[in-house]
């Protein structure tokens, strides 16, 4: 029996855990306890659930952790870490300056690095909101020719997407969205509409854009119906529930439409953006002819088509397209070689769109991101984080001398060094602490300046969300282990015996980290303010660059889309011409197809006469009328204007100067009089045009083609005498309404309308200024505070310099001198950097400047001038005191 | 100090201690509140109560012997102290008084 009970022992893990849990004292009779109640189960039960309830008593004794136990170790570190927050609240008030200093620079560099990431997220937002958006491409059509791409655009044609659906397994669905624009009617209400798309069923389904009301399985089926987004309905009727309401859309398809659907308005989010979305059967049922056939569904050759595909899960896109490219040969091969001409239809993520696509007919091209400039922001976020912890290093390092002594005294009382680091790091912790809750106090205080700024749409939800609380607490715990770690270990290894000797010297690695950490940071700084001028130079540059048009004092109105016959319009254009010049301050009235900074979707095929037919090419077409390079200032090459006294100018075309390259003529003079085929006819080319920026300096130039078309009702433009809109707009919406009844007057300044292709820039412009500031005062607090410890260190030196006869303007050299070393080689480092940097952005751009080395020297002087500014108010103080007191001082 | 006053739980290990006399230690008290009170107590709870009630100064303790049983560990002998019978004796009368305070009628509609 003894024998057994031996051998029978409660299980080990238990044991183990007992020890850890009851003082040595009191453990001996407990375990006692518990092993008599252990071996009284085994008799009574089974070994195994003895021991499973004497894991489980052990488990319950962890209640009496504090029985009887002396209240050594644990209460102490509760006690140390309340005067670790006691010391350091100390600390931070007895140096009111540099704990300023220092939140101040941190809870800058946390606020810019919350805003940029809160820039940067959204950005990067775009169209992940769709549940599908992991397998949701957009089909991308390109055009060979002679090996050469031709063609890169956004849209395709209408049979490619059924056709990847009839021949490649990996698709679930597919959908189209043509765009056009027209004039919306509901009873006497009606407005000119931009964003309207005529969509397949599908659109609805694959993509999240929930119906509101109305069922997004029948909404798109029928012919002549529409779904219109939330803001519409109210614009419309006042109210959302308008399904089974009449709408009447006049444009060049003039349609009765029955709304279907109510849609929530489309995110801001989202690169596709519709208020209209009209069945594509409408489509259907206008383009069929009358042996059966549908172009809108059957044509390879119109592209104009946003095709977006839905792939399986899993599905690779870039097998895909090697695999579909070769379906596609098998298919349209033979076509491909009779034309000379290659299509391919590679596939591009939905995600992609916003910031990494530029390509032709973008659903929303002004607003199209830029994914290198959303890069450079993030570097630029966490260099400001990264300026404004090396302030915390080299802040607190700088003081190790003011500090040393207490160390020495803490050391001498019996501090451990672990404490001693816990003592610093804590420090670093609280400073961290109060910096970021500063720093969100500046993020919702400023976000609604910033989003003035920057013309961005933040919100202060992100607070609402997990995820920015994991990276500001990620933020947060890096930082203060970064900046607190170093000071920490530098500040606890001192002797006490030789510091309280005062045999202090400034210890020589710290002094060339603390220089090496200011070095990086004005590198930063240099390179931000470089790269600020260099982006605002390039933007003034693009905005000033020669347009080879005038956009001054110029009225653009819109034509009307509800004209009762097309053969009256000449006419009527001509009558309400005349009587708009009638008015003073109006000079010449022009009417287009297009206008500068509209962008041309008007394509169609050109060769030169003698060529064969498989060399046409495809070409932008904008047709204007006598009117239009003289009113828009269009300098003519060579050749002369349309006129109306030349009877043959039907069979005559002008061209622009890309055109003439893109035909293989050697020279504008060398094109006049030579004949190409356009439009199925001969036509001689009469006049060579500047190339004019049609759409921004950002773009070359596409070739165009300028047939007379003096019936071109898209837009009317005024020219003014002066800058007199008022007057000039009376007048004209008058006559408008004379001539044009029924239509909506809609107009715009061509100035402003141009320049908006330059939001995406100005926006980056700014932001990319507004934080190369932050950056830079945030590293000046830093200076600051180190030139103003450097100063009190030398205090004995300046007052034996002063005391042998030094001047004040010598003694402010010697003080300044170590800073702006350091700066210059910043510059240095800096210079090269920026170079590389920039000049890879610049080359996005058809038009650029080059870089010149004023920038650099003009980005260091700054540095430099603020740097003076910052150490020069401490050393001058330094300076200017009084020997005596410098050297009474010990 | 709160204490003087005894938990509900405190009484019954109180009493139970008093009730064995000399042979009260943890798991005699344990099986001795199962076997009169009929309730299953985890060791560890009586623990706490004896070393509390000790602290309180309503027990003393001495150390007995130690048993193969026990892997010769020594078992720890409780006994009640004069503050301790006073305590339940205050207890007894408390609820004694209120008792009598309860009206009859109470008694006939249970």
């Amino acid at each position: 029996m003894s024998k057994t009970q031996k051998d029978i022992k409660p299980p080990r893990i238990g044991i183990y855990l007992l020890r850890k849990i009851y003082d040595r004292k009191i453990y001996d009779e407990i375990s006692g306890d518990l092993q008599e109640i252990f071996l009284e189960r085994v008799e009574t039960k089974n070994r195994l659930l003895a021991s499973s309830q004497y894991l489980l008593d052990v488990l319950l004794s962890a209640r009496n952790y504090n029985l009887r136990r002396k209240k050594t170790y644990h209460t102490s570190s509760t006690a140390m870490i309340k005067n670790y927050l006691k010391i350091t609240l100390r600390t931070i008030a007895k140096n009111k300056v540099y704990s300023a200093l220092n939140i101040l620079g941190l809870s800058l560099g946390i606020a810019a690095f919350i805003f940029i990431l809160q820039y940067v997220s959204y950005e990067n937002s775009y169209d992940k909101f769709h549940s599908n958006h992991r397998n949701l491409y957009r089909v991308m059509f390109k055009t060979y020719q002679d090996g050469q791409l031709r063609i890169n655009c956004a849209a395709a044609v209408p049979r490619v997407g059924s056709f990847m659906k009839e021949k490649m397994p990996e698709v679930i669905d597919f959908a189209r969205a043509y765009p056009l624009s027209g004039v919306m009617k509901k009873d006497d209400i009606k407005f000119r509409e931009e964003r309207i798309h005529i969509a397949d069923p599908a659109l609805i389904q694959i993509f999240d854009y929930p119906l509101l009301h109305g069922d997004s399985k029948t909404a798109l089926n029928e012919p002549n119906q529409v779904v219109i987004a939330e803001e519409i309905a109210r614009k419309y009727f006042g109210r959302t529930e308008v399904v089974g309401e009449p709408i009447i859309f006049n444009s060049w398809l003039d349609l009765d439409l029955i709304i279907t659907g109510v849609a929530a308005n489309v995110p801001d989010n989202s690169h596709f953006k519709f208020d209209f979305l009209i069945s594509y059967e409408t489509l259907n049922n206008f383009t069929r002819n009358d042996d059966g056939s549908v172009p809108s569904e059957e044509s390879w050759g119109w592209y104009d088509y946003n095709t977006y595909v839905l792939l399986k899960e899993g599905a690779n896109p870039q097998e895909f397209d090697k695999k579909f490219d070769q379906i596609l040969v098998e298919e349209r091969g033979e076509i491909f070689e009779e034309s000379g001409r290659i299509q391919k239809f590679p596939l591009q993520p939905i995600t992609d769109i916003h910031l990494y696509s530029n390509l032709l007919q973008e659903s929303e091209p002004e607003e199209q991101g830029d994914g290198q400039a959303v890069l450079f922001l993030s570097i630029v976020a966490f260099f400001i984080l990264i300026i404004a912890w090396i302030n915390y290093i080299n802040l607190s390092t700088a003081r190790s001398v003011e500090r040393a002594k207490e160390v020495g005294v803490r050391k001498t009382m019996g501090a451990y060094r672990k404490q001693l680091v816990n003592q610093f790091l804590t420090e670093a912790l609280v400073i961290n602490f109060i910096s970021l809750v500063l720093g969100l106090v500046i993020v919702i205080l400023g976000i609604r300046y910033f989003n003035q700024l920057t013309g961005s749409v933040l919100s202060i939800n992100f607070l609402l969300n997990a995820n920015f609380w994991l990276i500001a607490i990620g933020v947060f715990l890096a930082g203060s282990t970064l900046s607190g770690l170093y000071p920490a270990f530098v500040l606890s290894s001192f002797k006490p015996s030789s510091v309280l000797k005062g045999k202090f010297s400034g210890n020589h690695t710290g002094i060339i980290l603390r220089k090496g950490l200011v070095v990086f940071q004005f590198a930063a700084s240099v390179s931000l303010i470089a790269g600020t001028i260099i982006v605002s130079q390039q933007l003034s540059h693009m905005k000033n660059v020669k347009l080879g048009f005038n956009l001054a004092n110029t009225l653009v109105i819109r034509g009307p889309q509800v004209f009762g016959a097309d053969s009256l319009f000449a006419s009527t254009f001509e009558a309400f011409r005349n009587d708009l010049l009638r008015n003073s301050e109006i000079e010449s009235v022009t009417t287009s197809s297009n206008v500068p900074g509209n962008e041309i979707f008007w394509t169609n095929g050109i060769k030169r006469d003698e060529e064969s037919a498989d060399r046409r090419r495809t070409i932008y077409i904008a047709g204007v009328d006598y009117e239009y390079f003289p009113t828009y200032d269009i300098e003519l090459l060579a050749g002369r204007n349309y006129g109306k006294s030349f009877s043959t100018d039907t069979g005559a075309v002008i061209l622009n100067n890309a055109a003439v390259r893109f035909l293989d003529y050697e020279s504008p003079e060398d094109a006049i009089n030579k004949k190409v085929t356009f439009w199925g006819q001969p036509k001689t080319i009469v006049g060579v045009v500047d190339d004019y920026k049609q759409m921004s300096a950002k773009s070359e130039v596409a070739p165009i083609v300028f047939p007379l078309v003096p019936d071109a009702s898209n837009f009317f433009t005024l020219k003014l005498k002066t800058n007199n809109f008022q007057e000039a707009f009376s007048a004209a919406q008058t006559s408008y309404d004379r001539f044009f009844p029924g239509n909506p007057f809609d107009y715009f300044v061509l100035d402003s309308f141009f320049n908006r292709l330059y939001d995406n820039e100005q926006q980056f412009s700014s932001v990319f200024t507004l934080f190369a500031a932050f950056a830079i005062v945030v590293a000046c607090l830093g200076l600051f505070g180190l030139s103003s410890f450097s100063a009190l260190q030398r205090t004995k030196e300046i007052g034996i310099r002063k005391a042998l006869g030094a001047k004040m303007s010598g003694i402010m050299f010697i003080l300044t001198k170590e800073f702006l070393q350091l700066i210059l080689i910043a510059n240095l480092i800096a210079w090269p950097v920026i170079y590389l940097i920039m000049d890879g952005w610049l080359n996005n751009f058809a038009t650029r400047i080059s870089i010149g080395i004023t920038v650099f020297l003009f980005a260091g002087l700054l540095v430099v001038v603020i740097a003076i500014l910052t150490v020069g108010y401490k050393t001058f103080v330094t300076a200017k005191s009084n020997p005596i007191h410098a050297l009474r001082y010990e | 100090m709160k204490g003087t006053n005894l938990g509900e739980f405190e009484e019954l290990v109180l009493l139970t201690v008093a009730s064995l006399g000399t042979e009260a230690y943890a798991v005699s008290v344990k099986s001795s509140i199962a076997e009169h009170a009929n309730r299953i107590v985890n060791i560890s709870a009586i623990h706490s109560s004896l070393y509390r009630l000790e602290d309180k100064g309503f027990l003393t303790s001495e150390f007995g012997g130690a048993t193969s049983k026990r892997g010769g560990k020594q078992k720890r002998y409780f006994r009640i102290t004069n503050t301790g019978l006073v305590a339940l004796q205050q207890s007894k009368d408390l609820k004694q008084q209120l008792w009598k305070t309860i009206p009859q009628l109470s008694f006939q509609l249970v």
